[in-house]
């Protein structure tokens, strides 16, 4: 039996990709439990910070994906950690400061337009934590996006943002039950009180991660972003 | 209301930037098909193509306007359609924003350009800093160097490149209303351009400002001076950018890959507002756009270190990716905006890093080497100074020609961050 603490839980079309942490004597990294038949769940009713006991068999994803195993069972919820330490464990995995070191490999920019990806067989993992000194959403034609500043000054934009629960949050904020001017509030509350309330949380993290190769490409995304959206920010705008 | 022209024009440009996305054998789609649920663009694909529309067209808002609407061809139209209809209306309720439409009328009257006296075989710089003889020819393309002899610096041989220029202008330096001066070598105080103002003997109410940019200082400087002209402050104005790196990159301070690349030069322009008494040769300021790719941040860093060093992080690899990928689509945009076809342009003006990724960027835009005059492979990386020298270069070789056939010059620079930089001049 393997115990794993949920750390990403992340959109992939009409089903979810999850990454958690496995402890390995001293060392903690990540593991991507996968079905025998697909790379994502179409149900997946637990939460970040749950610790999942599952039967992991030791199977090794091809490049970048290195971090998959096949579950062999379904998972049971043994316990819950609290965001604050999830963080804790997330900064003794894999993390990063600056462009080169997140994957271990180059990151090229795309020539045609937005966007920064890896080449497969560079790529030496396909998730990494990093802190980041600034963080901006924005919503592009209907899509999310992040904009970042790693500690190491460099800049990252146009990131997809997958995580589910910020993508739930920003679809619960544009409800039409809200109604109206859901847009501009919605801008407005990421150009202000998103801001303040990411960066001055103490244990602002983010997780980075690479997309199945597409066309021989793995693009970056924004994974995971904590502190996690609460549900009472929805009224405050 | 749009005019037909500007219509036209955002279309060719929605549908170069689409192709460019999807590939050339694609077929434009039917305007009004939601891209995505027809599966032509994946979502990446769709903020890719937007990004690059933003980018290619100034309009960069165009993400925000088409949220809440179906991802069509026909929303971008619209959305460029509305963007337009409110910066028109800006405009007939600015009389500023109208005097700001006459930018287009900056004419670049005369240039100079001018280089340490020096002339070093690249070998002779190999083994000052302890490199294989012949390392910098073969790697990088350099075959001599310019370097500064011991009576020149910044202040002199940006004189000289600034006194070429009025002097082939028949300009007095009283005429100046501002002297516009970047270097990325100058430190110290008073500034390059207070000496130079003094140097040049110009009126004491000439303005004098520097701006900073490393190399992509010139089109920064260009482009300050087109602000001061529409805003009504300076009828003449000088840019001058004068680097000297053969006293600050020294062997035993940098090494040798880094420092060896270098060179020192100037080179000055005299800009005129555009009037009735405008000559009979002269080129016209056309749009700038600049920015900053964050992400090569790390690519490039010089700072001070205790004890009078310099602390240089070069990832001379990182950066050559880095200065070919950016100033090809820098290019690209200057061709898409402008509306004038790369193939066609006099010459094209750009940071020179090293002579071998400007062949490289030739190659890859399918244009002739000769397009780029060879500054790099005889005076070496002139910092702010190599776009100041070529395009000095571009405007001398047209200067012979009939007006007809004098045709545009492309401008494109970059400098640590990454800051990049572009836009194009052309004949009047």
């Amino acid at each position: 039996m393997t115990r794993l603490l949920i750390t990403e839980i992340t959109r992939m079309g009409p089903a979810f990709c999850v990454i958690g942490l496995q402890r390995e004597k001293e060392k903690i990294r990540s593991v991507r439990p996968v079905t025998a038949t697909a790379n994502s769940w179409l149900h997946f009713p637990y939460d970040r910070g749950d610790v999942l006991q599952c039967d992991l068999a030791p199977f090794s994803g091809s490049k970048p994906h290195i971090e998959d195993r096949v579950s062999i069972s379904g998972f049971a919820k043994e316990s819950a950690v609290p965001e604050r330490q999830v963080v804790t464990y997330l900064r003794k995995a894999e993390v990063a400061g600056s462009l080169p070191e997140l994957f271990g490999c180059v990151l090229h920019e795309n020539k045609n337009g937005s966007g920064l990806f890896a080449k497969p067989p560079e790529a030496k993992r396909s998730v990494c934590g990093t802190v980041t000194q600034n963080l901006r959403l924005e919503l592009c034609a209907n899509e999310l996006r992040a904009t970042l500043a790693l500690s190491s000054g460099e800049v990252l934009r146009d990131l997809p943002v997958v995580d589910r629960d910020w993508r739930d949050f920003i679809e619960a904020a544009l409800s039409i039950r809200r109604g109206a001017n859901r847009l501009a509030r919605l801008e407005r509350f990421l150009n202000s009180q998103f801001h303040y309330k990411v960066l001055s949380c103490p244990y602002h993290f983010i997780r980075l991660g690479l997309t199945r190769p597409y066309y021989d490409l793995c693009w970056l995304m924004l994974d995971t972003l904590i502190p996690l959206p609460r549900h009472d920010w929805l009224e405050e705008f | 209301m749009v005019s037909i022209e500007g219509k036209k024009r955002f279309r060719h440009l929605v549908e170069e930037c689409f192709r460019r996305e999807v590939g050339s054998d694609v077929s434009i789609p039917d305007p009004v098909q939601d891209l995505l649920e027809t599966g032509v663009l994946d979502s990446m694909g769709w903020v890719s193509f937007l990004r690059a529309v933003e980018s290619a067209s100034g309009i960069n808002d165009l993400g925000e306007l088409l949220t809440e609407r179906t991802p069509s061809l026909e929303n971008i139209f619209q959305a460029f359609r509305d963007a337009k209809a409110e910066s028109l209306l800006h405009e007939t309720q600015s009389s500023d924003t109208r005097k700001a439409s006459t930018k287009s009328s900056v004419i670049i009257v005369s240039s100079s350009a001018a280089v340490g006296s020096r002339r070093i075989p690249s070998e002779e710089i190999d083994r000052a800093f302890g490199m294989p003889a012949g390392k910098l020819r073969l790697r990088a393309g350099i075959e001599t160097l310019a370097y500064a002899d011991e009576e020149e610096n910044e202040l002199t041989l940006g004189a000289r490149a600034a006194q070429q220029a009025l002097h082939a202008a028949a300009c007095g330096a009283r005429e100046l209303d501002w002297i516009i001066v970047t270097s990325e070598t100058h430190r110290g105080y008073p500034s390059l351009s207070a000496q130079l103002h003094s140097q040049l003997l110009t009126r004491e109410n000439c303005g004098a400002l520097d701006v900073g940019g490393a190399c992509l200082g010139l089109l920064n400087g260009l482009a300050v001076a087109q602000g001061l002209f529409a805003s009504g402050q300076a009828s003449t104005i000088a840019v001058i950018t004068s680097d000297v790196h053969s006293r600050t990159f020294q062997p035993g301070r940098v090494a040798g890959e880094f420092g060896g690349l270098f060179g020192d030069g100037a080179s000055a322009f005299l800009l005129r507002a555009r009037n009735g008494s405008t000559p009979q040769r002269a080129y016209a300021l056309g749009e700038f756009f600049f920015g900053c790719a964050g992400q090569y941040a790390g690519a490039i860093r010089v700072a001070d270190a205790p004890g009078g060093h310099l602390e240089v992080h070069f990832d001379g690899e990182g950066l050559s990716r880095a200065a070919i990928t950016r100033l090809g689509k820098v290019i690209l945009d200057v061709e898409l905006r402008s509306g004038i076809a790369r193939s066609t342009v006099q010459g094209l003006a750009t940071h020179q890093p090293n002579p071998r990724l400007v062949t490289l960027l030739a190659k890859q835009l399918a244009l002739a080497p000769d397009k780029f005059p060879a500054v790099a492979q005889t005076f070496g990386n002139l910092g702010s100074s190599t776009c100041g020298v070529a395009l000095d270069a571009v405007l001398q070789s047209a200067r012979h020609l009939p007006p007809s056939d004098a045709a545009p010059i492309f401008l494109a620079s970059l400098g640590p961050g990454l800051l990049f930089g572009g836009g194009w001049l052309v004949s009047v």
